[in-house]
């Protein structure tokens, strides 16, 4: 005998279910996508290798006629090992397509391992796995291109006896570069941001006059900062705070000081509200406790109460990193979308996050690559984010 | 006596100290609170420059061209910024309009609707939604909902540019605000007199009937701060949106299946040199998109108020 | 007499803590029962049991047996909304809705589908003028209810619960939080609604116990210690203890 309400109710319960099920699905697909498209590219290699990748352009002209070399016990099916140069090559495509040859071991004692220079007389250059075959021109002027495949690369290697010229590349589109630009961004900006932040909690909170005209005018220049979109504070970068860098350093274009300079100033209302929150946490006893023992105020507050603020400040910080590891529209005016391999502060390089961009805002995107780097940011954020959720309980109870 | 000598002595330098240290303090203050005036002046004058006679050699921009103008083009120098208001206005109503009956549900269901474990479970799951970069939502509009657009402008028989197009920005803007309109509606949602959905519920009004006659209107001036905040961020949201967008040179467009351009993508997007016009009327946009973000949200407020008239 | 609810060994339990305990008492049809007791003793339990709105607490355990109109409350297929419409009830402070004073009297007919204006209009002005709010609000209906004085508001929240046409208004010490003259002109709302519904009524006030009900049920630690006609409970107390409370001895 339950009423048709009843039943509308259960509906319209079960409806709305479903629709918070959205979030979970929205949240589940982006690691779903991101996962399977960036772990198989996601390796060591990439987080420590160069972007740019180099050729190295050497030659070997003593006459090789023994095959002595013994090929390694980890060689695999796909491999072929030149018992003549001890040397092992392998097919693979690039990530735009192309058929490539790998070098997949070089012997300690091959003669490949260090050879002359074709570009410098004094210098010599080492062929090493990891590296790309391009061009191999053998003394009888036979050539050898990618596009032979591993297979005839070996078996040319094992019948000519010494090589005129030989072209190889490292494999580039690394990372290195971005991560240690975003690790020199995060300790940057938190150098700027955290003394201005905090102090700045500190007066609003401690010592600023109540109800002064001046104060209130502060604080709401200051709330004003929360609701600028990112890339007007980009704006700001590249007219505020490059020139002033230029002028300082001798910088000609956007860099790393300047683009902590704009992130600092983004995270700034986080840290000044966070810390401000904690500070009103902390009972007024505490103060007044302090100062009948006869302490000024300056002595209180620093001793006191920036101790008791310090979970306050640290979840800030928390906050604030992922804000910066995540930040890219700023980033692209503060500093600019030239991937780097040397990171020197007052120069251009991306953090991941416009390293991404980079990678995306070519002719070509390359999915593979933004999604290997989009893991990187998204653990980082979740660990971040439940970091932060573990030290608010902390406070709280 | 001596004692009293010197805690006097001790009490000036103490004040004195204070003092300094109030100082001292107040100094990062005005810094941090100067920035906002720091991008006001500089954006102004650096956004002014375009309309101003000779200052790229012989390139200048029309200001009523440039207002009215509906179309866009770095070369040559065809510099209209009306379609491009419009259709940012259109992606985020159209985003807003997705965003917040979904957020305002997921927040009913999350505050009221079920058990405490599950709660917190969802509660996770929308403040990492909110966490994740603007860059990555871009990466994943382009890799998943550009083929989601896709698939549904086949239904129509429709083309897309590979799937970026109006709609797809508009499901990005969706998904990016959806979890800040969530978390405040949370929190609005929370706050509401547990009396009052009692009284309704002794009232013979049903759990739902409760939640959306009593809860929600009670809570609707907190759900209202989510909405603006939202949608303060969809227009500002720059970089997920310029990669899905597609940038047209001309519109206004209401195709939701052609490409559009909003003010942050015609300020991301080919950027080639850093000094010069085409760099500079990127400033201009950026005013117009500071100007368009302080006069929505005003009329938002004001809208707010009004509705917020019975509690 | 005709009895609306009949009560059998009701006990109740917040979690491991007894709130009720063996409960046995009949609720006579159009008189009021007062509830009294000290602070905690199970008279607003005792009365949000009667149409289950302790179903809303997750640790609250019920066992025994409550008939309204000879049905059984707790029996699965016992529809609660249905009680709840039938069973009105008015809490201790007045929380009249975020909406106007007509939408606040509309909103239980409305709950149960009632759209048509005119029948909307007519049940919010009977329900106004017996609450003996009519007069004083007959001109600001579409205001926002959250203007009135606080007699006023809950005067509201009684017209709001005889819009739908209950037979019994539950009552939790509603004139706790008004001042002296709204709370007689409550009193007299009270009495007046005597009439028409079964009102019981839980209050921390001796004397408007003994001045509006009919019925008189004492309460202490969960027990119902003593139930009886409310002339026989304030002249001549059968058990020492509600003689101790009543005379002000404690509590
Ligand atoms: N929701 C609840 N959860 C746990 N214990 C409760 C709850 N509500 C009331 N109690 C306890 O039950 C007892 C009776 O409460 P109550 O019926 O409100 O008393 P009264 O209305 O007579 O003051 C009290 O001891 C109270 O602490
Ligand atoms: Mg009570």
């Amino acid at each position: 005998m339950k009423s048709k309400r009843y039943v509308k109710d259960k509906l319209t319960q079960l409806l709305i279910s479903l629709v918070s099920l959205v979030g979970l699905i929205i949240l589940v697909a982006v690691f779903f996508y991101v996962f399977s498209n960036g772990s198989s590219l996601l390796s060591w290699n990439l987080i420590t290798g160069d972007y740019n990748s180099n050729v190295f352009n050497g030659y070997y002209s003593t006459e090789i006629t023994t095959n002595d070399f013994a090929a390694p016990s980890s060689l695999s099916d796909e491999e072929y090992f030149s018992t003549r140069w001890g040397i092992s090559f392998m097919d693979d495509e690039d990530t735009e397509g192309h058929h490539i040859i790998m070098i997949t071991y070089v012997d300690i004692d091959s003669p490949l391992a260090n050879i002359p220079d074709k570009n410098d007389e004094t210098a010599t250059i080492s062929i090493s796995s990891g590296q790309k075959l391009m061009t191999v021109r053998f003394s009888d002027n036979t050539m050898l291109l990618p596009s032979n495949g591993a297979e005839k690369a070996n078996q040319l290697f094992d019948t000519k006896t010494s090589i005129a010229d030989i072209m190889v590349s490292t494999s580039g589109k690394g990372i290195r570069g971005s991560l240690i630009t975003t690790l020199y961004l995060v300790i940057m900006t938190l150098v700027i941001a955290l003394p201005i932040g905090v102090f700045t909690a500190i007066y609003l909170h401690e010592f600023a006059p109540k109800k002064n005209k001046f104060v209130n005018v502060l604080r709401r220049l200051i709330e004003m900062l929360t609701g600028v979109p990112s890339i007007i504070f980009g704006l700001l970068g590249a007219a505020v705070f490059i020139p002033i860098v230029s002028s300082l350093t001798g910088a000609d274009t956007g860099n790393l000081i300047s683009g902590s300079l704009t992130l600092a100033v983004i995270i700034l209302p986080v840290i000044i509200s966070s810390t401000e929150e904690t500070l009103k946490t902390i009972p007024d006893e505490y103060r007044q406790a302090s100062l009948a023992l006869g302490a000024n105020r300056n002595q209180t507050t620093f001793k006191i109460i920036l101790k008791s603020a310090i979970p306050g400040i640290l979840s800030a910080v928390l906050l604030s990193v992922g804000r910066i590891i995540g930040e890219s529209a700023a980033l692209i005016y503060a500093i600019g979308t030239s991937i780097k391999d040397e990171i020197i502060i007052t120069e251009r390089s991306t953090s991941l996050a416009v390293h991404i961009w980079s990678v995306m805002s070519g002719e070509v995107p390359n999915f593979e690559l933004a999604c290997a780097i989009s893991i990187i940011i998204l653990i980082v954020v979740l660990v971040l984010n439940l970091s932060v959720k573990f030290i608010v309980r902390k406070i709280a109870y | 006596m001596g004692l009293t000598v010197t805690t006097k002595k001790i009490k000036q330098r103490n004040k004195i100290v204070d003092k300094i240290t109030q100082i001292a303090l107040l100094m990062p203050t005005i810094l941090a609170a100067s920035f906002v005036l720091l991008i006001i002046i500089f954006i102004s004058e650096r956004g002014v420059a375009p309309f101003l006679e000779s200052q790229y050699g012989d390139l200048s921009v029309d200001l009523i061209r440039f207002l009215l103008g509906n179309e866009w083009y770095i070369s040559p120098n065809v510099y209209g910024v009306f379609f491009i208001i419009i259709n940012t206005l259109y992606v985020v109503f159209l985003s807003a309009v997705i965003a917040i009956p979904i957020s305002i549900l997921t927040a009913l269901f999350i505050a009221k609707m079920t058990s405490k474990t599950i709660s917190n479970f969802f509660q996770i799951v929308i403040e990492l939604l909110a966490a994740i970069p603007s860059i990555v939502f871009g990466v994943f509009g382009l890799g998943v909902i550009t083929n989601v657009v896709k698939k549904i402008a086949a239904l129509f028989q429709m083309q897309t540019a590979g799937g970026i197009s109006t709609l797809t920005t508009i499901f990005v803007l969706a998904i990016m605000i959806m979890p800040t309109i969530t978390l405040l509606s949370i929190t609005a949602i929370k706050a509401v007199r547990k009396d009052l959905e009692q009284n309704s519920l002794a009232l013979g009004a049903t759990k739902m009937q409760t939640l959306f006659k009593i809860t929600l209107v009670d809570a609707k001036s907190g759900i209202f701060a989510g909405i603006i905040l939202g949608v303060g961020r969809s227009l500002g949201e720059a970089t997920a949106v310029s990669m899905v967008a597609g940038n047209a040179g001309t519109g206004p467009n209401f195709n939701l299946f052609g490409t559009t351009r909003t003010l942050t993508s015609t300020m991301l997007l080919g950027i080639k040199e850093t000094t010069g016009l085409d760099y500079d009327i990127r400033f201009s946009v950026g005013i117009i998109l500071v100007v368009l973000i302080i006069v929505i949200n005003l009329l938002l407020n004001f809208a707010k108020k009004k509705i917020g008239r019975f509690s | 007499m005709e009895k609306v609810f009949t009560i059998k060994k009701l006990n109740l339990k917040y979690g491991e803590k007894t709130a009720l305990l063996d409960i046995n008492m009949d609720i006579p049809k159009n008189e009021i029962t007062a509830l009294i007791g000290p602070s905690g003793c199970g008279k607003s339990t005792l009365l949000r049991t009667l149409n289950r709105m302790n179903d809303l607490i997750e640790n609250c355990h019920v066992k025994g047996d409550i008939k309204y109109e000879g049905n059984d409350i707790f029996s699965k297929d016992f529809d609660v909304i249905d009680l709840r419409t039938n069973v009105g009830m008015v809490f201790q402070k007045p929380n009249p809705f975020p909406m106007s004073i007509f939408d606040n009297v509309a909103y239980g007919p409305r709950c149960q589908g009632v759209k048509d204006k005119k029948i909307l209009q007519e049940t919010v002005i009977q329900a106004l003028k017996n609450a003996a709010l009519y007069d004083e609000v007959r001109d600001r209906l579409k205001e926002s209810a959250k203007e009135l004085s606080g007699g006023q508001q809950q005067r509201l929240c009684i017209a709001r619960a005889i819009a739908m046409r209950p037979d019994v208004i539950l009552m939790d010490e509603p004139t706790s939080a008004l001042d002296p003259i709204a709370t007689a002109k409550i009193e007299d709302l009270i009495l007046e609604l005597k009439q028409k519904y079964t009102i019981v009524i839980v209050t921390h006030n001796m004397q408007q116990a003994a001045r509006i009900s009919d019925n008189t049920a004492f309460l202490l630690m969960g027990e119902l210690i003593e139930y009886d006609k409310t002339d026989k409970i304030f002249s001549n107390p059968a058990k020492a203890k509600t003689e101790e409370y009543i005379t002000g001895r404690f509590g």
